[in-house]
């Protein structure tokens, strides 16, 4: 009675089956954290990056369209808006610890994302990259969930976005420490600050295993980065957008 | 942990729905979080179930754009045309924010330090 399944026909079955990309992406990660774990959290061992290009090899190598992955994968994309919520929570800690400092920061965070947007709009155009790739730099300064939503909003692509945002997170947590001592900034709040608007997720997890006040300090500066640019980048686009011809 | 889960998709839905009706230029999730934000000032806390699922979440913040960014398969031979270009930008952008943000709240810090306005830094 026992019948013997080709392999292929299994192999059919499980392509078709949404688990199928999620376990693809859930292993990736697994295994890009492992990697980051063991390489006591450096940042150039970044687990997404890890996980995104081991997805793409494999997807590519059988032959599977990427809207076919995302069917499946689409159940862990759906929880970037619930994660983002939850970064509330750190906004919320940061405020109890930075009494008096709050207009500093919405102060430097404001230059800080503004120079962020500028100059990576100006140097992409500057140095004729298409509107498609100069459209996605325009959100890549902020955490990713909350840089897809805005992507969405102002019609640019939110993989292209998202993909650059990974990119910055893994620049500005290598490059931090060396462009902060060079400045000489000492105080761990004003570090962490600079940390969470420049790098983003990474940068935290760095912040936070050096000192616990930069790290507090990062990750509500990557919540409120956010959050104004959620705010203000579409306002400030619709103003600007003709002039710019994008 | 579905304590906090559940607490979440409230808020989400909330922003969505706020989105949606009342505030269409920005994302529902970053309404919810800006409900939640405010609710938690009211409160004066944060409930254990919702501190150990944020924690989570900002954790593994990463996975969850894993799918987004595999997207880059499409835009491959764009990314390679222009790769200079966009490398430059993220570079030089980089170091740019992360360094103006240190100054300027280093620079005003000390300032309001020296005409008594700030408070002093422990």
């Amino acid at each position: 009675m026992n019948k013997r399944i080709p392999i292929s026909e299994i192999w059919v079955y499980l392509s078709g089956d949404p688990l199928f990309a999620l376990i693809i992406t859930l292993a990736t990660y697994q295994l890009g954290y492992m990697l980051y774990v063991r390489a006591k959290r450096n940042p150039v061992v970044n687990p997404v990056a890890i996980s995104v290009v081991l997805t793409c090899c494999i997807i590519s190598a059988l032959d599977m369209p990427y809207e076919k992955y995302f069917e499946g994968a689409q159940f862990v994309h759906f929880l970037l808006g619930t994660a983002t919520v939850a970064l509330a929570v750190p906004i919320y800690n940061g405020f109890k610890r930075m009494k008096g400092k709050i207009f500093h920061m919405w102060v430097a965070l404001t230059a800080g994302s503004t120079v962020s947007i500028v100059s990576a709009v100006a140097i992409a155009q500057w140095m004729g990259a298409s509107n498609n790739m100069v459209g996605s730099m325009y959100a890549k300064s902020v955490t990713a969930p909350i840089a897809m939503g805005i992507a969405e909003r102002i019609n640019v692509s939110p993989t292209l976005t998202a993909v650059f945002t990974v990119i910055t997170g893994m620049l500005g947590a290598i490059l931090a420490p060396y462009i902060l001592n060079a400045l000489k900034i000492q105080q761990w709040w004003i570090r962490g600050t600079a940390i969470g608007v420049g790098a983003h997720g990474l940068g935290i997890t760095r912040a936070f295993s050096v000192n616990e006040e930069a790290g507090i300090f990062a990750s509500m500066a990557m919540g409120l980065n956010g959050v104004i640019s959620a705010i203000g980048l579409p306002i400030v686009l619709t103003y600007l957008r003709p002039h710019l011809g994008i | 942990m579905i304590e906090g889960l559940v607490q979440l998709f409230l808020w989400q839905g909330l922003g969505e729905l706020a989105s949606k009706f009342l505030l269409p230029s920005i994302p529902g999730p970053v309404l919810g979080l800006v409900f939640l934000v405010v609710f938690l000032m009211i409160k004066g806390e944060v409930n254990q179930p919702l501190g150990q699922v944020a924690d989570q979440f900002r954790q593994h913040l990463g996975l969850l754009f894993v799918p987004a960014s595999v997207g880059v398969v499409l835009f491959l031979p764009e990314l390679k045309a222009h790769a200079l270009a966009v490398s430059t930008a993220l570079l030089v952008s980089v170091v740019l924010t992360i360094g103006v943000t240190a100054v300027v709240l280093k620079v005003f810090w000390y300032f309001s330090l020296k005409f008594g306005k700030g408070q002093r830094h422990e």
